[in-house]
């Protein structure tokens, strides 16, 4: 019977050794640990990730060290004071109680150890709290709010909002004021800084930076209700001139007037215009209620102003391709159960009856009619 | 041994030793720890098979095996199983069983009120799971952060069962702590001074004050949620001027004393077992012991630590981080204890042994990584990520559930006289072993490379598909070890060879008794002059070893059973099915019912006024109780007591 027993532990010895390589190349064929995957922390890309990082290693190294030193004691101890083939099953080892010198020795020791750690542990949170900005240096404010499940953008001093995608200037300090407007969220860009909550009824502030220009992942990192998985976010650091083009095209109309409701796309340069203006009423009709189209103004949904320039939707769970937002104008609560854009808005007062405002579910849009809206959606760059 | 029945009581009380009758009254401290675990290793099961539909559901990217709402359940149930109903009541369950043996006591200092604690843990357990049965189990998970559990994000019932639940629970957990605490305190036998405690007793009564200290914070939070749910207040409403960040405060108050709860018996535990396989003492004890109580004491000061990324500001960040850094300290000297414990003894690899090993082995890994979030800016990257979930399981299922199997081998020849096959046993540790590790150990490349927990899918670009593919192989196979120990426990109750009062040639009080013990524990009374004393009766000088004092003419002195603990939480159930259920059509409840609504009147105050009668007649009761002989072969070299003393209590 024992050779099935060797047997046994023989097959989960190799499975565990064919998982080591597979686990740790997990991803990337070039990299360890996955280590430049769209949302590593050990690849970051701007001086709090890097302060966050570093001190990371500072806390492996030295649990490494305790590894080695505890964990070879350990090791030695079992196999040195083992029971023997042939020892006296009735042996009394020597009953010692211990040693007071040792074992005060051995807490001196960690103590000091944890100083290690902490010192660098104390700079990273002044870090976090104080960003690197010279006084008097103009630094780019951005408010981010938590929806149940995406995120809103505001450019507080430009006066216009977007939503799901954060543009920034590269090589520059940029703080984001955090809020919620419903359930706690929580901001995490991993390559650029640690995560910090959006909490309902409390502002929170954090700083991020690119060292160089880029595109980064993000994702909410605090369960908020059935689609968490699916809040994940974009972000792109620019250089300086293409951050200027981009806000300067943030703030020019891409509807004709949108707040005397003339949602006619200014241009249609190289679409089929009839689609689009086919589109534009559909919109008008099933979606305007939750979603602006004008930059300045933000409702309940994602502010769609400059909807075709963006890189995904769906709060980053999709990219933004013609076949992927149809799909995702007829069947919201397949790509997002549980969202509001299919089911409505509940009435706060009494969730469980009548919705305040009703979602696609009941509009029974058809495929081409969500293609109209595709299209018009495109024009607004 | 013979009986002789007494009544001091008011109303007659139920006699009958076996049966259902027998099993629903008893109050024999031993039946009643049987009980726990047979209810906890259940509830493991249900919370394991729980974990292995999370796990199969991020086998793949993008999977489709479950919803993202069923994803959100399974992730909350088996949380909130795997610590209530499952670590808890199984460390509870040697809490009631070992603990009165070790510290030479015919029982728990107030059995009815030990009656009631198992009582309220079955309620709890099986409210928190019958909202299953109606389609709404919770889905906000173990923690329940507010504002996502008030009614506006959360209308169905889910939540209220999960609160209920939660409610009843920690009377289970109050009414055995205050019990254990009294016990310890008062009931040791003549010479056990509190430094010759054996260390588990030790960490019995340093975490049954964690547990009467840490419950009532999540009873007033639980309270207050079942408030803002049902009658209209605003303690967590934002709109209304309540705040969020009261929940976490007060969760985590609790919350972190409760991690110590699950670890510090295992601690025990693992005290126990290194000394014995080693043949060696505990090196350290007064460090060992003090340290746990330091840990206890800390505990208390760090559960910030679970909100560092919520806005705490420079001062209450850095404060929490270097207390959390400080608790590894302590904790570093019982594992340092353990080593020495170990240095020059002969180590015996028995089943229990190697998972006392494993234990160091794991915890002293998952201990490591606890060390990098404690620094606030490592946190800022690994809260919420499957780094986090690598670090707990390693000292919840490495540290709690190893010990705590460690426990079962260890004492299943105490509690049934049986012995478990130890090569069987050994097959299985290696399988659980290697399958934990295999599990969890990839957590935390996943989680470096950024993958958030509680999230039920994930992009198949985002490099975390071999990590999370062998994660779930690991976890069938630490599942089907857990399932296999569970079997051979079942297997040996019935087929298990006699195993005699000490087959380990053990150490501390509880092996001088017969195995199982008899009802009375002890023939005689202990007199206690050592700190290992039942290893000191065989090797030690004749000045250490044990005396016992006969019962003398007046017997034994045996308490009475009870309904009333009984009564006294059907009452809380059917209490609180009429919280869970109030505003509810009746339908709802059972089909035939009707539509009409479930008011407070309908089960909430019958519920109460069942708990109030069953109170009002258990105090009318009285003491009861009878007297029990034992055999004269028991009581030899025993000394008759002394005159005018009242022996045999």
């Amino acid at each position: 019977m024992k050779w099935i027993a060797y047997i046994w532990i023989g097959i989960l010895l190799a499975l565990t050794a064919i998982s080591v390589p597979q686990c740790l190349n997990s991803g990337g064929e070039t990299a360890l640990f996955n280590a430049t995957g769209q949302q590593s922390t050990l690849d970051p890309q701007g001086p709090l990730a890097l302060n966050q990082a570093k001190i990371f290693y500072v806390t492996l190294w030295v649990t490494l060290f305790l590894f080695v030193t505890v964990g070879g004691a350990l090791a030695f101890a079992i196999w040195k004071f083992r029971m023997r083939k042939g020892d006296d099953p009735n042996f009394v080892p020597p009953q010692s109680h211990g040693h007071p010198l040792v074992e005060m020795g051995l807490v001196v020791g960690s103590a000091a150890l944890l100083v290690v750690i902490a010192i660098p542990t104390f700079g990273g949170i002044l870090l976090k709290e104080r960003p690197p900005v010279m006084e008097g240096e103009e630094v780019l404010e951005v408010n981010v709010t938590g929806y149940q499940w995406w995120w809103g953008f505001e450019y507080p001093e430009y006066g216009f909002h977007t939503a799901n995608e954060l543009v920034f200037p590269a090589g520059k300090v940029v703080k984001l004021n955090l809020k919620a407007n419903d359930v706690i969220h929580s901001f995490w860009l991993p390559k650029l800084a640690g995560k910090t909550d959006l909490m309902p009824g409390q502002e929170n502030k954090m700083w991020i930076q690119a060292d160089e220009p880029g595109y980064f992942w993000g994702q909410c990192a605090e369960y908020c209700g059935d689609s968490h998985a699916y809040m994940l976010f974009r972000a792109k650091a620019l250089s300086e001139d293409e951050f200027a083009a981009w806000l300067e095209d943030q703030q020019t109309a891409t509807v004709v007037d949108a707040s005397i409701g003339d949602y006619t796309p200014v241009s249609t340069e190289g679409m089929d215009e009839a689609l689009a203006l086919t589109g534009a009423e559909l919109f008008i009709e099933n979606c305007a209620r939750c979603h602006s189209v004008d930059s300045r103004v933000q409702t309940m949904g994602p502010n769609l102003a400059h909807f075709g320039s963006r890189t995904s939707i769906a709060a980053g769970w999709l990219e933004n391709e013609s076949e992927n937002l149809v799909h995702w104008i007829l069947h919201p609560d397949k790509v997002k159960p549980g969202n509001f854009m299919w089911e409505g808005f509940p009435d706060p007062n009494n969730p469980l009856g009548p919705p305040q405002m009703e979602g696609l579910m009941d509009a029974n849009l058809t495929e081409a009619q969500a293609e109209a809206i595709a299209a018009y959606l495109y024009t607004l760059k | 041994m013979s009986t002789e029945q007494v009544t001091y009581g008011t109303w007659k009380r139920p006699l009958k030793k076996t049966g259902l009758v027998g099993f629903l009254t008893t109050v024999d401290h031993k039946k009643i720890g049987i009980a726990y675990a047979i209810g906890a290793l259940f509830f493991l099961l249900v919370g394991g098979v729980e974990a292995l539909i999370i796990r199969l559901q991020l086998m793949a990217p993008e999977n489709d095996l479950i919803s993202a709402q069923t994803y959100n359940q399974m992730f909350t149930m088996h949380g909130t199983t795997m610590v209530f109903l499952a670590v808890m009541p199984l460390s509870a369950a040697f809490f009631n069983f070992i603990m009165p043996l070790q510290v030479g006591a015919r029982d728990v200092a107030f059995p009815r009120l030990n009656a009631l604690g198992l009582w309220c843990f079955l309620a709890g357990g099986i409210i928190v799971n019958l909202s299953w049965f109606f389609q709404a189990a919770p889905a906000i998970g173990w923690f329940g952060y507010a504002p996502l559990t008030a009614r506006q994000f959360d209308p169905d019932i889910g939540t209220d069962f999960w609160i209920i639940g939660l409610q009843i629970l920690g009377i289970a957990s109050l009414a055995g702590s205050f019990n254990f605490i009294t016990t310890i305190l008062n009931m040791r036998a003549p010479g056990l001074s509190m430094m010759r405690l054996p260390v588990f007793t030790w960490m019995t009564l340093v975490t049954s004050f964690l547990i009467i200290l840490a419950f009532p914070p999540i009873t007033i939070a639980l309270a207050e949620l079942m408030f803002d749910r049902h009658f209209g207040t605003h303690f967590f409403d934002v709109p209304g001027g309540g705040k969020p960040i009261l929940w976490q405060h007060l969760f985590w108050i609790f919350g972190h004393p409760e991690v110590y709860i699950l670890i510090l018996p295992a601690m025990g535990i693992i005290s126990e077992v290194l000394p014995v396989f080693s043949r060696k003492p505990l090196f350290g004890y007064p460090l060992v012991v003090f340290s746990g109580a330091v840990i206890g004491f800390l505990g208390f000061a760090v559960w910030s630590h679970h909100m560092f990324t919520t806005g705490l500001g420079i001062v209450a960040t850095s404060a929490f981080a270097f207390l959390t850094m400080l608790i590894s300290i302590p904790t570093g000297v019982k594992i340092f204890n353990w080593i020495g414990t170990l240095w020059g003894g002969q180590i015996r690899f028995t089943t229990p042994m190697l998972f006392a090993l494993g234990f160091i082995w794991m915890f002293m890994l998952g201990g490591f990584t606890g060390i990098m979030h404690s620094s606030p800016p490592v946190d800022a990257q690994q809260q919420d990520s499957y780094f986090v979930i690598a670090h707990f399981h390693y000292v919840l299922i490495g540290g709690s559930i190893f010990a705590l199997l460690c426990g079962i081998y260890y004492w299943f020849p105490k509690v049934t006289g049986k012995l478990m096959n130890d090569n069987l046993g050994k097959v299985f540790f290696y399988t659980i072993f290697i399958g934990f590790n295999l599990a969890f150990f990839p957590m935390h490349i996943l989680g470096m490379s950024g993958m958030p927990r509680r999230t039920h899918t994930y992009k198949a670009e985002m490099g975390w598909n071999d990590a999370n593919f062998w994660s779930t192989i690991g976890a069938l196979i630490l599942g089907l070890g857990i399932a296999a120990v569970v079997l051979q426990v079942i297997y040996s109750c019935f087929k298990g060879k006699p195993s005699g009062e000490n087959p380990w040639d053990a150490r501390t009080l509880e092996w001088e008794t017969s195995s199982p013990p008899k009802e009375y524990n002890f023939g005689f009374t202990p007199v206690i002059n050592a700190r290992d004393q039942v290893w000191e009766n065989k090797y030690g000088h004749a000045e250490k070893k044990m005396g016992k004092i006969a019962p003398g003419s007046h017997g034994i002195h045996m308490p009475d059973q009870s309904w009333w603990p009984l009564v006294v939480s059907i009452g809380l159930f059917i209490a609180g099915m009429g919280v869970i259920f109030h505003g509810q059509p009746m339908e709802r409840l059972l089909p035939f019912l009707g539509e009409s609504d479930i008011s407070l009147f309908h089960m909430l105050v019958p519920g109460l006024f069942v708990t109030l009668f069953g109170i009002y007649m258990w105090a009318l009761e009285g003491p009861g109780g009878y007297h029990l002989y034992p055999d004269p072969e028991e009581l030899v070299g025993a000394v008759e007591p002394e005159e005018g003393s009242h022996g045999g209590h």
